[in-house]
Order: C-alpha cells, then structure tokens, then sequence
C-alpha cells in the first residue's frame, strides 16, 4: 500500500516537472530564460514532492532539512528576478542579518550564554573581507567568506576562551567591552581598516562570465548586478540555515541544550561544560562574521561606524523580538531588520515628526528597547514562539490530543 | 626649591589616574551592591544615574544653584532604583540569566534614547563650584586641581558611608541578611523585599554621585552617553575584582584608572579600551572568579 502510494507520487511529480518545464519553455521570452524558469520549477516540484513524503521526516530527517532548504532558495531566487533593485538590496540586506541573528539564537538558545558584542563580530567578517579582497584581488569570493568566518570564529575563540568557563553574566559583560573597544580596535589599526572613511572593495561582485554568456549580454535574467548579489547572499544564508538546523539536531546540539536545562546532569552525562559553551560562542561569532562579510559584499565597502556598539543591540532585539533559539525567530528578525528604516520613516510621516528632530532621530531606540523589555517580561518566547502557542492552542481546541508542554 | 618627582609626569599620570580609577570603583562598587542583593549584572547601571542626573540638575535652569541641584539629582537616583526595582526587576528573579541582561539592556536604550530626546545629545556644562586648574608647584603644574580633589574626597566618603552602612547598622546587617539567606531571613522578621528594593535605591544613588561628579568635569559636560564608557571600565573592574567583593570593587577600580591614565598618557586614547579588554581577559583567566572573592563551591 505504502509503496503503491510512493510510486504514484513519484509518478505525478515526474509529470508535473514535464508539465511545468513545457509550460516554461512556451511561456519564457527567450529559450535560455525558459530553460532556467524550467529548472527551479522542477526543483520546487521536486522539493516539495520529498517534503510531503509521509514518514520521511521521522526516518532521514536530513533528507527532507536539505529538502525544505532547497525549496525555499529556489523560490526565494525565483523572486528576486521580479523584485526591484531596492528590494533586492533590501533582501540580501535582511538575509544577512538573518545568519547572524541566526548564531545569536543558536548561543542563547542553545547554551543559555548571551552575547552582547555581535556587532563587533560582524564588523571583523565585514572588515577581513575588504582587507583581504584590497590585498588579493584575484581570491574567489567564496575563499573570501570563508576566510572572513574562520576569522570570526578565531576571534570568538580568544574572548570565548576565558568567559565561557564562568558562570553568570561574565560573557554578556566581556562582549560588551569588546563590541565597545571595537570601533577603538578599528582605528588603531588605522594603515589597514582605512581609518574613518573604510574600506572600498577594488571590484564588485559580478555574475560569473559562464552564467553572462549562456544568459547574452542584455537579457535582465540573473544578469543586474543587484539580482546576483541578493542571490548569492540567498544561497549562502540557505547553506547556512540548513548546517545550523543539522548542528541543533546533533549531539553537540542536544549537549547544548542539556548544559542550558541543567548543566550539573549534562556534567553527570559526560558533557565538558567549558568546551560545549566555547564551541556555541565560536559557533556564533562564525555566523556573526559570515553576515558581516555579507554585509560588505553588497554594499561594495565598509564603514566603521555601521559597527558600533548600537549594532550589538539592535541584533539582540531582534533575536528576542523573532524568538530566542528558534529558526522561524532569526527569519522574522531578518525580515524586521529590512524594513525597520522605513517602517520608523514611516511612523515619522504618520505623526507629523520633525525628521531632524531630537525624538525622530531617537525614535529607533526608543520602540526597539521598548520591545526588548516587553517582549522579555511578557513573551519571552519571541514571536515565532507566540505563533507557535497560539497555533498549539486551536489545534487543542479542535479536538485533537493537547501535547504536554514543560 | 621645587620637587621634581611632585611635578614629574609619572607623578601627574598616577594622580590623574587615581581620580579616574575613583569614578571607576565607585560604578563598580554600585554593580556589586546590586550583584549581591539581586543576583543581576545590571546593565543601565550608568543609564539610570544618568537619567537621574538629568532630572536633578535640569534644574538648573530654574535659577537653582549647585548643591540644592545634587540633592535632588541623589533623591532622583534613589526613586529610581527603587522604582525599577519594583516595577521591571521584581518579576525577573528566578528567571534563567539572560532574561535580566536583556531587560537591562532594553532599559538602557530606552532610557539612553528618552534622555537625547528630551535634552538633546548636545553636552551641558554644569557650574563645577571647584577650579579644574592644576595646582602648581614651583611654576610646575601638580596632577591634581581643586575639582579632582572634590572627585576624590567626595568618593571616598561615599564608600567609607558604604562600608560602615553594611558593617555598622542594623539596616547593613539586615541588608546583607536579606542578600546571603532570604528564607531565613524572612523567618526572622527581615522585610526581604524592602531589603531588595532598598539594594537598588543605594547603588542607584552611588552611581548618581559618580555621574554628577563625572558630569562636573568641565570637559566633559552631561550627556545622555556620559557613563557608557565609564561603565564599560566600571564592570571591568567588578569582573576583575569579583562581582561580591566591594572592596575588590574598588581596588580593581583605581587600578584600572592608573594603569590606563598611564596607557593613554604612553600610548594612545584607542589604546585604552583595548588595553582594558585585555587586562579582563588576562585576569579572568589567571582568576576566573575575581582577584578578591573567596573561591566558593557552588551548590547544586
């Protein structure tokens, strides 16, 4: 019966794929275009045909992860083909921040450790990869990033190191110093960080020539600069999701979250607490320089004063505000973060606000602290874990057994 | 004839350094005071002051002179102590750790954000009633002046007023009574959550002395960022010096301030943070528990 039922999935996706590539070579002004629109139609299909497998998520867990990550970038890079340049920019922009909101999670979630000084770490991905694209400019950009995270993560080691072997607040404490000595670290190295001013990247990332000449020049497919830039940022960021949702479901992850439930029976099993904790605060620093480095490639340069200790804090509301340790939490602060700037012009329009007054120019610390400490007091689980209450709750209320919660 | 050692540079740097590492001890001397009665690492510990600051000497606007105005300031940082104590903290404890640090934090923005929007980001000098002129020596310049004085003295009897507070009253006893053994005491009369309160009126206060006395540096002036630095170097301090030794508090303090005047004076301005940074990680590792605090095992 089971096996009857897989073939005729497989069956119907299969022909579903055929229908859909047919419909996009008919469909598609050019026969390359169609080409493309074909493929991440038959991925999407494809994706969702392994996802809706009944079984499989219980059985290769990894299997449908790589699954649901695929089909999320497919459709993702499908969009940014119809967005505009802005909400490409906006996009990536978003994204980014999304990875290292997404590391912050994963350290608090995960460890129960906080870090004030992410910031700081984005800034070190951020400026590794203008200094070293300055100095080489030859190095493939994804060396590059990597690179700038294996910085990252060395830096995050060094603070790491004596902090995560305290308990209370001490990392908190530490990463504050340093995301506040950061903007001093910057301008000490002066020859290098290009002082006040920054960086500029001595080229901008352009679209492989293979992928310009199958295109031509002049069809607008995945060719505009601001298109290619948000799709590798895309990528990248459904890379790194999907290899943190596996390290959750790991050991090591299941490790953290003992060490954070209750760290004397995550001792008593064998745990190193030292070693857990210094793993999850590299971990994090890693994704933080990741974003950074991000961050510099769209922008084509960097600036310290995108570093400061404000930064910090900004990515810390939006990992309380999204949802503490939850995947869903970093995506809905990344989505925040994009449009924060115009959503508080907006309410600077709505109430007739001078612009360059006082309470205008405060107006972001004001709501975003403001929400730290509400959503903290009263919803400490963030949005995703309002959602997840709420949805819990009507699936109780229409009958079906309640699962206990702890 | 003059002294040259009284007028040489290392002279002038410790003693400029003694001032500073003052300001330093007595914020972390106001952490600890909250560390040990709370449990909570309080990050608006510089904001809360500051506001209080604000409050207290806007006054002088209305043609109030100096001192009424530091009064009122040190009224202000006791009611909001009190205040945020009762109103965001009281529901935090035995919550797991971060949720405090967050809510602190949040505080801090909030409080940083209201204060620039109702007075601006731009610094207000205050009428120091003491001259910030170097005294002289022979026609040389001695690292202390009248204000740095005022800074030191003043500091020092707010500790001394600490310490015999704790030690000699029947209010200190209750106060480290409640912080040590809250059942117990409870048990035996002592209003805990009075006590609670009360840990973050006093430490509110300290830290709303040390801003007036920083906001009263002719150079530096009031500004809703004044203490965000000074707290950085501040908790610095309480990490190296343990978080529940006030004395370890303020030794580390004026350490700090002399090591780092001497940084500054050598090296450069950047180098001072960065040379703090490394001075806690240096000491955390040798000491992870701070270089004054008994080594306690922890219960389970």
């Amino acid at each position: 019966m089971v096996a009857k039922l897989k073939v005729n999935r497989a069956a119907s996706s299969a022909g579903l794929i055929v229908l859909a590539a047919v419909a996009a070579l008919v469909a598609a002004p050019t026969f390359r275009d169609g080409v493309a629109i074909g493929v991440a139609l038959a991925v999407a299909i494809a994706g969702v045909a392994t996802l809706t497998t009944p079984g499989l998520r219980a059985t290769h867990p990894v299997v449908v992860r790589s699954a649901l990550t695929l089909v999320v970038l497919d459709i993702t890079l499908i969009a940014t083909y119809f967005f505009s340049a802005t909400t490409n920019f906006n996009l990536a922009t978003g994204a980014a921040m999304s990875i290292v909101l997404l590391g912050l999670s994963f350290l608090t979630g995960a460890s129960g450790q906080i870090s004030l000084g992410n910031g700081a770490f984005m800034g070190v991905g951020a400026f590794v990869m203008a200094i070293w694209a300055n100095h080489h400019a030859t190095t493939p950009i994804a060396v590059t990033l990597l690179i700038a995270v294996a910085v990252g993560a060395l830096v995050g080691l060094l603070l790491g190191l004596p902090a995560t072997r305290l308990r209370g607040p001490y990392l908190a404490g530490m990463t504050l110093a340093f995301a506040v000595a950061f903007t001093a670290i910057l301008s000490s190295f002066n020859s290098w960080t290009g002082g006040d001013a920054g960086l500029q990247l001595p080229t901008s990332v352009t679209p492989p020539r293979w992928l310009e000449s199958f295109f031509g020049s002049g069809t607008s497919l995945l060719t505009t600069n601001s298109m290619w830039l948000a799709d590798i940022t895309i990528v990248v960021t459904g890379v790194a999701f999907f290899l943190m949702a596996n390290l959750f479901a790991s050991r090591t992850g299941r490790a953290m979250r003992l060490i954070r439930d209750n760290d004397v029976a995550a001792e008593l099993v064998g745990v190193s607490l030292p070693r857990t904790r210094v793993i999850a605060f590299i971990v994090s620093s890693a994704f933080a320089a990741l974003g950074g480095a991000l961050w510099t490639m769209i922008n084509n340069s960097v600036s310290p004063s995108t570093y400061s200790f404000a930064l910090s804090i900004t990515i810390l509301s939006l990992v309380v505000i999204g949802g503490i340790g939850t995947i869903p939490g970093a995506i809905i602060g990344g989505i925040i973060y994009a449009y924060s700037t115009d959503a508080i012009n907006w309410i600077t329009n709505q109430t007739g606000l001078n612009p360059q007054g006082n309470v205008a120019s405060q107006l972001n610390g004001i709501i975003f602290g403001g929400l730290l400490i509400l959503t903290m007091l009263f919803a400490p689980m963030g949005i995703s874990g309002a959602v997840h209450r709420w949805w819990r709750g009507r699936k109780d209320k229409s009958g079906r057994l309640a699962t206990p919660s702890h | 004839m003059m002294d040259p050692i009284l007028t040489s540079r290392i002279m002038s740097d410790v003693l400029g350094g003694l001032t500073n590492g003052v300001m330093y001890g007595l914020v972390a001397l106001s952490l600890v005071l909250v560390w040990r009665s709370t449990g909570i690492l309080n990050f608006a510990q510089g904001a809360m002051p500051m506001f209080a600051t604000y409050l207290g000497m806007g006054l002088l606007s209305y043609h109030l002179s100096y001192w009424p105005c530091v009064a009122i300031s040190i009224v202000a940082g006791f009611a909001i102590g009190g205040v945020t104590e009762r109103v965001l903290v009281r529901s935090l404890y035995g919550k797991p750790e971060i949720n405090p640090v967050v809510v602190m934090v949040g505080f801090l923005i909030v409080l940083e954000a209201v204060a620039s929007a109702i007075w601006s980001t731009t610094p207000r000098g205050l009428p120091s009633p003491f001259s910030p002129i170097d005294w002289q020596i022979g026609g040389k310049p001695f690292g202390l002046s009248d204000f740095t004085l005022y800074e030191i003295v003043t500091g020092v009897i707010v500790m001394v007023a600490v310490a015999a507070l704790f030690r000699f009253t029947k209010l200190g006893l209750q106060l480290r009574a409640a912080a040590l053994a809250p059942e117990v005491s409870r048990l035996l009369g002592v209003r805990v959550g009075r006590m609670l309160t009360l840990g973050w009126m006093l430490s509110t206060a300290v830290g709303t002395i040390t801003t007036v006395l920083v906001a009263s540096n002719y150079f530096t002036g009031l500004t809703p960022q004044v203490m965000d630095s000074i707290f950085a170097f501040g908790f610095i301090a309480a990490a190296v010096g343990g978080l529940d030794s006030p004395v370890g508090a303020l030794v580390a303090g004026v350490s700090l301030g002399i090591i780092l005047q001497f940084v500054s004076d050598y090296l450069n301005s950047n180098a001072i943070i960065i040379v703090a940074l490394i001075f806690l990680i240096v000491s955390l590792m040798v000491r992870p528990s701070g270089l004054f605090t008994k080594s306690s095992a922890r219960r389970v």
